[in-house]
C-alpha cells in the first residue's frame, strides 16, 4: 500500500515515502502546515488523506505538577508513570515539605496527587488546599489512597479520581493513570491549532512522537543487531529522550509491564537547547579533559560551525550517560556496566560518524566507569526505529 | 498491625529475610518485606506509605551498622512518632557483644536491637512492647 508517514518534531521534519526518508530543517516563522506544504508539496500530493500517516513531539508536551508523601514510592512511581507516557515536563513536590513549596508560575497542565497504599489512614489536609489555590492548573488527578478521596473531591473542584498506584504490596499499577495521561497528551496534540490543521492532509489519528518509539522498543530485534539489555538515546533539538531496560535500574523498586522505561533530559538539545546543553557541559567536572581528548578547546561550545555542532551532539551523550550513571545522583541510576547495547537515534545519527560516536563512548566507559570495553552501538541512521514504532500503531488500529 | 521488613544495605541474605516474612504473617502481621539490598531511605519512605507500627530491619556481619548512622536524619523529616524500629541479626563487623551493640545502634535512632537473637525470641520481644504501647 501507497504510504507516507511524517513525523513532526521541534527542530525537523521527516518524511518517509515508501521506505524513502527526508528530513527538513523547520522554519519556525510560518506555521507547521504552511512550512510542511512550502517544503513537502510535491510530495503530499501523491498522497491521498488514508495513505498519510503524522506523529509529533512538537506540541512542547504537558506540563505535569506530582505531589506526593514519599520520595521513592509515590512520587518516583508517579514520575516513571509520567514519563512512560510521553510527558517531558515534570516537577514534583514531597508533600512534607509543601509549606515551604513555591507554586509554580506557568500553568500547570496535569497535577497528579498521590500518597498511600489503600488502608492507611488520611495523608492530605489542608495544606493541600492552601497550596493549590496559588496553582493555576487545567487538570488534577487524585492516585492514592481511598480514605482522602472524599476530602479531595469535596475540596477540590474538577477532580478526577483514578484507582491507587501504590497496590497493597507496595507494587506500581500503573495502567488507569497511564491511560489518563496519554489521553491527555493525546488530546494536547489534537487541539494545537498547529496541529489540528494537520487533519486537512490525514485521516488518521494523528500520535505523539514519544508514544510511537515506545511501541517499537519491544520489536527492536527485528531492525537491529542489540542485546538485552539496552538504551535507545534519541538527541534531538529540544530534548533528549532516553528508553532504557528496566533491568538496567540500580535500586529498582518498580516493575512496569513493558519492561523498557523513558526518561527525558528537558533542556538538553543541539538547537532548541542549545544554550542549556552548553550550560551544562560547562558545569560537568570532566568537560575540560572531554574536549581536549576530542582536540578542540571551550571555544568551540560558543561557535556556530559544523565541528561546534559535532562537539555539542558529542557532549549530548556524555551527559545523558553521565546524568545515570552512579557518579550522578538523579532520579534513576543505571547498571552501565551490564548494558549490552546502545541505540543512538534522533537528529544526532544523521551528524556523527561510528568513529566520532565510538570515541565518546570510549572516553565516557574509560574515564566514568573504568572499563576498557564499551556495548554494541547502533545507529539508527534512517529513522527505522519511528518508522518500525509508526507501523506497529496502525497494524495494532 | 503492619511491618515493613528487609535487609539493609549491600547485603543479599535472602534465607533469613523470607523466613522474617513467614514468620510475621504466622503471627498475623500484615508484611511489606521490601527484600535485600534495600537503603535506608526506602525503608523509611515504605512506613510512611503504609503507616506501618512496626520497622524491621534485618542485617548479617555489621552491614548496617554503616547505614545505619543516617537513621535519626532521616527519621527527622517525617512525623513518625509511635513507629517501633528494630533491628537485627548479626550486628558486628567481626566478634561483639550484645553489651556493645545494643547502646550503639539504640544511639543510632533503634528502639529494639537484637544481636544474634534467635528470630522467634525477638518477634516476642516486639509483640511485648506493641501489647505495652497499645
Amino acid at each position: 500500500m501507497n504510504k507516507l508517514q511524517i513525523d513532526i518534531g521541534s527542530t525537523y521534519f521527516k518524511t518517509n515515502a515508501n521506505g524513502e526518508i527526508n528530513q527538513h530543517f523547520r522554519n519556525f516563522d510560518v506555521a507547521i502546515y504552511d512550512d510542511l506544504h512550502n517544503k513537502c508539496a510535491d510530495l503530499l500530493a501523491n498522497y491521498s488523506k488514508e495513505e498519510v500517516h503524522i506523529c509529533s513531539s512538537a506540541n512542547g508536551g504537558l506540563s505535569t505538577l506530582i505531589i506526593g508523601i514519599t520520595s521513592l514510592f509515590s512520587l518516583k512511581y508517579a514520575t516513571n508513570i509520567a514519563f512512560n507516557s510521553g510527558i517531558n515536563i515534570i516537577d514534583t513536590i514531597l508533600y512534607s515539605t509543601i509549606d515551604k513549596a513555591v507554586a509554580p508560575k506557568e500553568v500547570i497542565d496535569v497535577v497528579i496527587v498521590v500518597g498511600g497504599i489503600d488502608g492507611v489512614e488520611s495523608k492530605f489536609d489542608e495544606k493541600l488546599i492552601n497550596y493549590l489555590k496559588n496553582v493555576n492548573y487545567q487538570n488534577i488527578v487524585y492516585v492514592g489512597n481511598k480514605a482522602d478521596t472524599v476530602f479531595l473531591k469535596k475540596q477540590l473542584k474538577n477532580l478526577v479520581v483514578l484507582p491507587n498506584i501504590i497496590g497493597d504490596k507496595l507494587q506500581v499499577q500503573e495502567e488507569e493513570l497511564k491511560e489518563y495521561l496519554t489521553n491527555l497528551y493525546q488530546s494536547d496534540i489534537e487541539g494545537k491549532e498547529e496541529i489540528k490543521k494537520l487533519y486537512e492532509i490525514t485521516s488518521n489519528q494523528i500520535y505523539s512522537t514519544p508514544y510511537i518509539v515506545n511501541n517499537a522498543l519491544p520489536k527492536l530485534g527485528t531492525l537491529f543487531d542489540v542485546a538485552d539489555p539496552f538504551l535507545v538515546i534519541d538527541v534531538g533539538g529540544a530534548t533528549t529522550d532516553i528508553h532504557y531496560s528496566t533491568d538496567l535500574v540500580e535500586n529498582k523498586n518498580i516493575m512496569t509491564s513493558s519492561g523498557y522505561d523513558r526518561l527525558v533530559f528537558k533542556k538538553l538539545g543541539v538547537f532548541k537547547s542549545r544554550e542549556s546543553l552548553v550550560f551544562g557541559a560547562k558545569n560537568n567536572e570532566f568537560v575540560y579533559e572531554l574536549l581536549d581528548y576530542l582536540g578542540v578547546n571551550e571555544h568551540i561550545l560558543d561557535e556556530h560551525s559544523e565541528q561546534a555542532t559535532t562537539t555539542l551532539m558529542q557532549l549530548a551523550i556524555f551527559l545523558v550517560l553521565y546524568q545515570v550513571s552512579k557518579s550522578h545522583n538523579d532520579y534513576v541510576t543505571l547498571k552501565l556496566e551490564i548494558l549490552n547495547s546502545i541505540v543512538l537515534t534522533g537528529g544526532i545519527s544523521k551528524v556523527l560518524t561510528d568513529e566520532e560516536i565510538d570515541k565518546i563512548m570510549r572516553f565516557f566507559y574509560k574515564k566514568i566507569l573504568n572499563f576498557t570495553q564499551t556495548p554494541n552501538v547502533i545507529t539508527d541512521r534512517n529513522y527505522e526505529i519511528w518508522t518500525l514504532g509508526i507501523e506497529e500503531i496502525h497494524h495494532a488500529n | 498491625m503492619r511491618v515493613v521488613t528487609g535487609v539493609v544495605g549491600n547485603d543479599i541474605h535472602v534465607v533469613a529475610n523470607r523466613l522474617i516474612e513467614i514468620s510475621l504473617k504466622e503471627r498475623g502481621f500484615e508484611v511489606f518485606n521490601l527484600g535485600v539490598n534495600t537503603y535506608l531511605e526506602e525503608f523509611i519512605d515504605a512506613v510512611i506509605e503504609t503507616d506501618a507500627d512496626v520497622l524491621l530491619i534485618s542485617s548479617l556481619n555489621g552491614e548496617a551498622e554503616g547505614w545505619s548512622r543516617d537513621l535519626l536524619f532521616l527519621k527527622s523529616r517525617f512525623d513518625l512518632d509511635g513507629v517501633l524500629f528494630a533491628i537485627g541479626g548479626n550486628l558486628s563487623v567481626g566478634e561483639a557483644t550484645s553489651e556493645e551493640i545494643v547502646p550503639k545502634y539504640k544511639a543510632y535512632g533503634y528502639d529494639l536491637v537484637f544481636h544474634q537473637v534467635d528470630l522467634n525470641t525477638g518477634i516476642d520481644t516486639i509483640e511485648e512492647v506493641l501489647k505495652e504501647r497499645a
